[in-house]
């Protein structure tokens, strides 16, 4: 299985293109944030000083948690390929099962989440530091270390399932470009999950990842909301994080943090099962 | 007699189209073993079956001594195959992909090393190891196939079509390739094709069509009993070498200015050739060949 693994990193990072590719979504996003979003929002706040690094740390959060979710994506697409090119047969004509050829393209794929997301954190901070924001403290970064983890591994078992239904090419080139365009509005990164409808803030609530995005948020902008909220009323504090998907309410209530955390872990395990029982069903 | 690989009773369906009908043959251990027929007779299912990537729907099969679907890890491991289409990764050069599939076999790292050493010089693969597979010719790319085959040292070599595909010389050099493996290594080799020139060169054929087995037997065996010597007449005076012909009961046939004789042996020639010389302005005398012989057997011309 290591062989595996192995094999289908360097067939990922081997075809450029295909990398470039699966941080599109995320490119489109910063470019968008850079040229006008991040102008649109900081001119809808009160002019105090922080707001800039505020919701530069703000669009930063969503981004990561998009970017394990597109780098995964892309990985995965090696599994669609050896598919579609027979290229199964010859792991199949070879002394390893079956669940350790899909174990491999999992493993592999989550490992490509990771070691992409870790980067786009470093280039985040990197970024954030140049237009005069806060590095963040050891503690936020062991935290966001933490969450990098969970959301690459509850995006590795979401498309995992989503992948046992593709073995062509095209259809799943197609799904995963309206799948990286969809998840910018699922977690609620093209528009703020408050300027939405209440259905659609429904769904934003139930879709896993947007709770990887909130935590990464409260993580990531806890420093730069004390500047810039200092003083303020705490009406108006819980208005911008309502507002801006900092936290979800239900039922009136904040959501809490080990709730999203429930969310994610059992969503997880929830789709690690689902794709188990395709694959295993699949391979009969 | 070692029998390495032994089937009986193989039957596979897709739906409702019977691709194998019950097969019952034996291959022999070091030997080079050539199932020969035309596209669709069932060639390319029955070595899927024995690769352990279909499941039959009935018969018992047995490779080295280990019965498929009960050990068919054990098979895995003892087996290499090389499949129609190119199967490696185009953008890996030729050694990672030998070392990657390595991998999949249960070997310490240390043996792996050489055994990719091993299998890159036994399949001439040395002047192209560190090239992008993709960028192979075909040729090339066919021999890289074959060393990662034969990474885990394997007792049966399987190749499904080894040949189709490449241009004349380039199969020539393959073919010899895989003729000098089976005969330096003693692996025993267990080919599929449809070219003629490659299943004469054999140890023991088996001929299938339509998912049965037509004929079986030794090249020399096959031609013997399916093809027939031909004796082609040109004929100076036509209508009196069909009169003698006719007078002595000799079946012919015309072939556009040729008069084409059915003869058991070459020998029989003679006396025909007696007795029509005076009416002759050439002839020719020729052995059946395994293309004669196909025919012969399925009735059919092969299909590419």
């Amino acid at each position: 299985m290591i062989a595996l693994v192995n094999r289908n990193l360097k067939v990922y990072f081997r075809d450029k293109a295909s990398v470039f590719f699966s941080l599109l979504a995320v490119i489109i996003i910063f470019l968008v944030y850079l040229l006008f979003l991040g102008d649109v929002w900081a001119q809808n706040l009160p002019q105090v000083e922080g707001v800039r690094p505020m919701m530069d740390s703000w669009i930063m959060a969503g981004l990561l948690a998009v970017t394990s979710m597109t780098t995964v994506m892309g990985a995965f697409g090696t599994m669609v390929d050896d598919r579609s090119h027979k290229l199964m047969k010859d792991f199949s004509a070879s002394p390893v099962s079956r669940a350790a050829i899909v174990a491999g393209y999992e493993l592999a794929s989550f490992l490509v989440g990771l070691l992409m997301s870790l980067l786009a954190f470093a280039l985040a901070e990197v970024y954030i530091v140049m237009r005069g924001g806060a590095l963040l403290a050891p503690a936020g970064m062991l935290a966001m270390v933490g969450l990098i983890v969970l959301s690459s591994l509850c995006n590795t078992a979401m498309i995992s399932f989503v992948i046992s239904f593709f073995s062509s090419q095209n259809a799943f080139g197609t799904a995963s470009s309206i799948l990286g365009t969809l998840v910018g509005f699922l977690t609620g990164i093209y528009l703020p999950i408050g300027m939405l409808p209440a259905a659609v803030q429904v769904v934003i609530k139930i879709f896993p990842l947007s709770h990887a995005a909130l935590l990464m948020r409260q993580v990531m902008m806890a420093g730069p909301m004390e500047k810039v909220f200092a003083g303020a009323p705490p009406a108006m504090t819980q208005g911008f994080m309502d507002e801006m998907g900092v936290v979800f309410q239900l039922n009136g209530q904040n959501m809490s943090t080990p709730l999203s955390l429930l969310i994610l872990i059992g969503s997880t395990a929830l789709f690690y099962a689902l794709a188990t029982l395709r694959f295993s069903y699949k391979s009969r | 007699m070692d029998k390495i690989i032994e089937v009986a009773g193989l039957k596979k369906a897709y739906g409702s189209v019977q691709a194998v009908r019950g097969l019952d043959f034996y291959v022999e251990r070091g030997k080079l073993f050539a199932f020969l027929g035309p596209n669709g007779a069932g060639k390319s299912t029955t070595i899927d079956i024995l690769c352990t990537l279909l499941k039959p729907d009935a018969g018992v099969v047995t490779v080295d001594g280990h019965r498929l679907g009960a050990e068919d890890s054990a098979i895995r491991a003892s087996i290499g195959v090389v499949f129609q289409d190119h199967l490696l990764d185009p953008l890996l050069t030729v050694e990672e992909n030998i070392r990657v599939r390595g991998g999949l076999y249960p070997a310490s790292r240390g043996s792996l090393n050489e055994a990719v050493a091993r299998a890159a010089s036994t399949a001439d693969v040395k002047d192209f190891l560190k090239r992008p597979y993709g960028k192979l010719s075909g040729g090339q790319k066919r021999r890289a196939d074959i060393a990662r085959a034969l990474i885990n040292t394997p007792k049966v070599l399987f190749l499904d079509e080894p040949t189709t595909g490449l241009d004349p010389q380039t199969r020539k050099s393959v073919w010899e390739s895989i003729q000098a493996l089976q005969r330096e290594t003693g692996l025993t080799v267990f080919l599929t094709t449809h070219y003629m020139e490659e299943a004469a060169e054999a140890d023991y054929v088996v001929v299938i069509d339509n998912g049965n087995i037509a004929a079986r037997g030794t090249p020399s065996a096959l031609k013997e009993e399916y093809a027939s010597d031909l004796l082609r007449l040109v004929p100076a005076d036509e209508a009196a070498l069909l009169a003698v012909l006719d007078a002595a009961k000799v079946a012919y046939a015309r072939v556009a200015n040729q008069v084409v004789i059915k003869i058991p042996t070459t020998l029989q020639a003679l006396p025909l050739l007696d007795a029509v010389k005076p009416y002759l302005s050439g002839f020719e005398v020729s052995n059946g060949t395994m293309d004669d012989a196909f025919i012969g057997i399925t009735g059919k011309e092969i299909r590419e």
